[in-house]
């Protein structure tokens, strides 16, 4: 072997690596391997003096290779690689053992447990001798965004970005910008007007220089990666225009869901019977009446409409229950003389101002009655001899234990949100996924709600998961900063460990093509070979176990490395 | 068989003073502060259900408001504001115009001005009646005051007494009847069985006399008052009833009769100053809220007492003409006081609670308790048995 010179550093970690793992034994194996020029083990190997230790040891001792066997490399990785930066050697020429997570926290047997942070260590001191010094790339990434969606998410975004003076193209399929907002009345718990909210919005939005909203038009197609994507929409004429953008944001909202498939309900039976988009077209219009022209006497209202169901769908849709006190609100105000009902599972107050609200709705008199998740209630005709109502609605109700029976004159079911049909081409043509009931899927659900598994992709508003109006704002401002963030570093630095193929040996089978779950390779048909996109590449390394010549190389994964590592252990 | 829910009720018992029951979102906090909330009787929030949904017919048949004392622990602890405490007062209030047959309840109860305005005519009528015997069939002088030659001699005043006892037992014993049939014959009362009744018979005295249940409310005071109130009252009316010819002469005092007479005017009197006190005060929960009906009893009360001890006053110095107009005016204040508020308003509760007490044993017996099923949380039950098929 070429002899290299090896710094091998074993952390107590405080007591966590100490108490379980005889970190100086550890630490006094090491020094008796070959190639290793210095062992110690240290409190905190991540603490300051812990990284100038290794920063002088590289300087006097002239290590070459350092082995830190510590916790997980997700933590202090970098940490490290700094160090060796700054000790003026290749960053990537450190290696992590992580006795931490791997050994002492999950092993109660010191002698055991010594034995394996050993064999761990080990097998990182057999590796980091094969370690190659690896640069990091950069990418040049483009200042334009593709917003998807001319919601209030949608438009929030593009005025986010375009008021720091970056290129937007907002494309929105419908003729008109507003989204499902523009299908409501007032807001819940304020009772703001939708229609002041958005009107300003959009006239914002259209009057923007740096917007160029682009309705009735839809995506078909995107390329590229992050930085550099190329994406293909088509207007309704079918004229098709390409956009160079560096980032994209989806806010394609949602769909409300389909009220006629609880049969129970008797939606588009019984003409009084209508949805709360509905009801909010009536109360737009001024008048809240029955079919017939007549005010009603009863009106009920039914939460959780396909929501919160075994049946349907199972989550919530978080806005309905605030809604559904709006409606309370404004019917009590047109027609003071009617009693309302409000049918709810639980009630979900949890915003800001919406406790308030709901107490508020308690004491205009709005009658809550409990029914129990999936025991529907059932909504049957009155007999208009006997009853002074037209319908009637028995259910079991939760807090007196009583079945009752409501009058009814006009019943409002409470639609839930449901992704839209569309969800899938659009998560297909911008590379994102969906979880089980069809909404886009975050990079992460609390640390990065509003990034994708593809970079440069972001998603915002109702297309995640269901969302009221601040929070759609929220995530749409959100993901503007986050790309407003990339675009003032200019470029893009992206990862030196990716994967490679070799155009030598790649046969153009193709096969890595489709298995890519970050859609990070291309075929070049001139060619007829593939290649990886680095900065899209992941390094997950299935492309490189899959590829049937060996073409493909993950760099800083190699077979030496691997072997070594494995030889190393044992 | 479904229940219609009635919306107009709760607008109903605004008048009897559920002001407030609307705010109520089921938190249970109130029965579970409450001390008396004993299975089967959990209350008060199942009434507050009862009543937001307008269930009359359970309501009807609901003992819990008469189980309640009122020491307010529950409006403390209600988060939304509900005044658990004062709808179970107003729940007493609209139970007593529904066990009234005659109507005159609800009427007082719907409104303080008629109740106010029966008082003052029949206050008026009595006064006239008095003077009319007087002059024409008693000692026809006022200056006389004591034996029989007195302007209203002890033999008629006690002969009026009875008489009017007589009518008031009437009608208290019918709407007591009342209150049986909708709580112990109703839809969801126990099956009749007469052992029952005969075994707890011995909780009608206790409860009246000792009213040992009120005691375990967790504030003494307010059953230290109202028990020195009832038997200061008892007292009082034991002495008019039995003693009204001893209690009358004069004017030297009898102390055999007088000691007892002393002794309840003065806790008739600290408990009305200190109820007046509360009322006006409002640092009590119990006191915050006050029913015109209240008001009303308790001026009433004051009157009674004050001119109860002016005419004793008065009659001992001497001034019998005084002391005579000042017993019109007591009696005046006495009439209307058991004429309407014994049997139709406040006072009946005298009958209600003891008797709901009395039912309330009858029905706890007549339930056999279920053995209770181990709590477990809906899904692990459905794991379980589905790994077990």
């Amino acid at each position: 072997m070429s002899g290299h010179r090896i710094g091998v550093y074993v952390c107590n970690c405080g007591t966590n690596i100490a108490k379980t793992v005889k970190v100086d034994e550890v630490a006094e194996a090491m020094g008796k391997l070959d190639e290793v020029a210095i062992a110690r083990s240290y409190k905190y190997m991540c603490s300051n003096p812990g990284q100038e230790m290794i920063v002088n040891d590289i300087k006097e001792l002239k290590l070459d290779r350092v082995v830190v066997a510590a916790c997980s490399p997700r933590m202090h990785e970098p940490t490290f690689r700094k160090a060796l930066e700054t000790a003026g050697l290749n960053p990537y020429f450190v290696e992590m053992a992580n006795i931490r997570e791997q050994c002492s926290w999950v092993h109660d047997d010191i002698l055991e447990a010594t034995e394996k942070a050993k064999a761990l260590t080990h097998a990182a001191v057999a590796r980091v001798a094969y370690n190659e010094p690896l640069e990091k790339r950069s990418v040049q990434m483009s200042p334009a965004t593709l917003v998807l969606g001319g919601g209030i998410a949608g438009m929030t975004a593009a005025l986010e970005l375009a008021d720091s003076d970056q290129t937007v193209y907002l494309i929105e399929r419908k003729d008109v910008l507003g989204g499902n907002v523009a299908r409501v009345d007032l807001t819940a718990p304020y009772l703001d007007s939708a229609r002041d909210i958005l009107s300003e919005l959009i006239t914002k939005t259209t009057r923007h220089s740096k917007i160029n909203v682009m309705l009735g038009t839809e995506l078909v197609h995107m390329g590229g990666f992050i930085g550099n994507f190329v994406c293909k929409v088509k207007d309704a004429e079918g004229d098709e225009t390409e956009l160079s953008v560096g980032s994209v944001v989806v806010c394609t909202g949602y769909k409300e869901f389909d009220a006629s498939r609880i049969k129970q309900y008797g939606y588009g039976k019984f003409p009084d019977v209508i949805t709360s988009f509905e009801l909010e077209t009536m109360i737009r219009k001024g008048r809240i009446t029955k079919k017939d022209g007549t005010l009603p006497k009863y009106v009920s209202i039914i939460h959780c409409v396909g929501s919160r169901s075994e049946e349907f769908n199972t989550y919530c849709s978080r806005v309905c229950c605030m809604t559904a006190l709006k409606y309370a609100h404004e019917i009590k105000s047109a027609i003071p003389s009617a009693y309302v009902d409000d049918l709810y599972i639980d009630m979900h107050a949890f915003g800001k101002g919406c406790e308030d609200f709901y107490r508020k709705s308690s004491e205009v008199k709005t009658m809550f009655l409990m029914y129990k998740k999936n025991s529907t209630p059932q909504v049957k005709l009155a007999d208009p001899k006997k009853d002074d109502c037209s319908m009637l609605i028995t259910v079991q109700e939760q807090l007196s234990g009583e079945e009752i029976e409501i009058p009814a004159d006009l019943i409002v079911l409470m639609v839930g949100m449901e992704p839209r049909e569309d969800s899938t081409d659009v998560a297909h043509l911008v590379n994102i996924s969906r979880d089980k009931d069809g909404w886009f899927i975050e990079s992460h659900p609390k640390l990065d709600p509003v990034a994708t598994t593809t970079d440069g992709v972001f998603i915002a508003g109702a297309c995640s998961s269901p969302k009221d109006i601040p929070d759609s704002v929220a995530q749409a401002r959100a993901a503007s900063a986050r790309i407003l963030a990339r675009i003032s570093m200019g470029e893009i630095w992206t990862d030196a460990v990716y994967a490679e193929i070799d155009e030598e040996l790649c046969s153009g089978c193709r096969m890595c093509n489709d298995l890519c779950p970050y859609t990070a390779i291309e075929f070049d048909e001139e060619k007829k070979r593939s290649h990886v996109i680095s900065a899209v590449c992941k390094a997950c390394g299935a492309c490189v176990a899959a590829c049937p010549s060996g073409a493909i190389k993950a760099r800083h994964f190699t077979d030496e490395q691997i072997y070594a590592q494995i030889e190393g252990v044992l | 068989m479904a229940v219609r829910v009635n919306h107009k009720l709760i607008d109903e018992l605004e008048h009897y003073g559920a002001q407030d029951v609307v705010k109520c979102y089921h938190c249970g906090n109130c029965s579970a502060a409450c001390p008396f909330s004993k299975e089967p009787f959990i209350f008060p929030r199942r009434s507050m259900r009862h009543l937001q949904m307008g269930l009359e017919a359970r309501l009807k048949a609901n003992l819990e408001p008469w189980l309640c004392y009122y020491c307010g622990e529950c409006s403390e602890q209600c988060p939304r504001g509900a005044e658990p405490g004062e709808t179970m007062m107003s729940m007493r209030r609209w139970l007593t115009a529904k066990y009234d047959f005659s109507g005159i309840s609800r009427l007082f109860y719907r409104s303080g001005k008629i109740e106010v305005l029966a008082v003052f005519l029949l206050a008026i009528l009595t006064g006239l009646g008095l003077l009319w015997y007087g002059f024409n069939f008693g000692g026809k002088s006022l200056s006389v005051y004591h034996g029989d030659g007195a302007f209203l001699p002890s033999s008629a005043i006690h002969i009026f007494d009875w008489s009017m006892a007589g009518v008031l037992t009437l009608f208290l014993s019918i709407n007591c009847i009342r209150m049986w049939w909708f709580t112990m014959m109703g839809e969801r009362g126990p099956k009749f069985r007469l052992w029952p009744y005969i075994k707890h018979i011995f909780l009608l005295p206790i409860h009246f006399i000792t009213q040992k249940r009120y005691a375990q409310c967790s504030r003494k005071r307010p059953w230290f008052l109202h028990l020195m109130l009832m038997l200061s009252y008892v007292t009082m009316f034991v002495l008019i009833m039995f003693f009204l010819r001893d209690m009358q002469t004069g004017p030297e005092i009898d102390w055999n009769v007088h000691t007892f007479g002393y002794i309840a005017t003065a806790g008739l009197l600290i408990a009305v100053i200190f109820a007046i006190q509360g009322r006006i005060r409002k640092t009590e929960p119990y006191h915050v809220h006050s029913h015109e009906t209240d008001w009303i009893f308790l001026i009433l009360l004051l009157i009674i007492t004050v001119t109860g001890i002016g005419q004793h006053v008065l009659h001992r110095m001497g001034m019998y003409e005084a002391a005579n107009i000042t017993y019109i005016v007591h009696l005046m204040g006495v009439v209307p006081m058991l004429v309407l508020e014994v049997p139709f308003s406040k006072w009946a509760h005298l009958a209600y609670r003891p008797l709901a007490m009395y039912f309330a044993a009858i029905q706890t017996d007549a339930i056999t308790v279920p053995e209770k099923q181990p709590v477990m949380a809906p899904g692990t039950q459905l794991a379980f048995s589905g790994s077990r098929r």
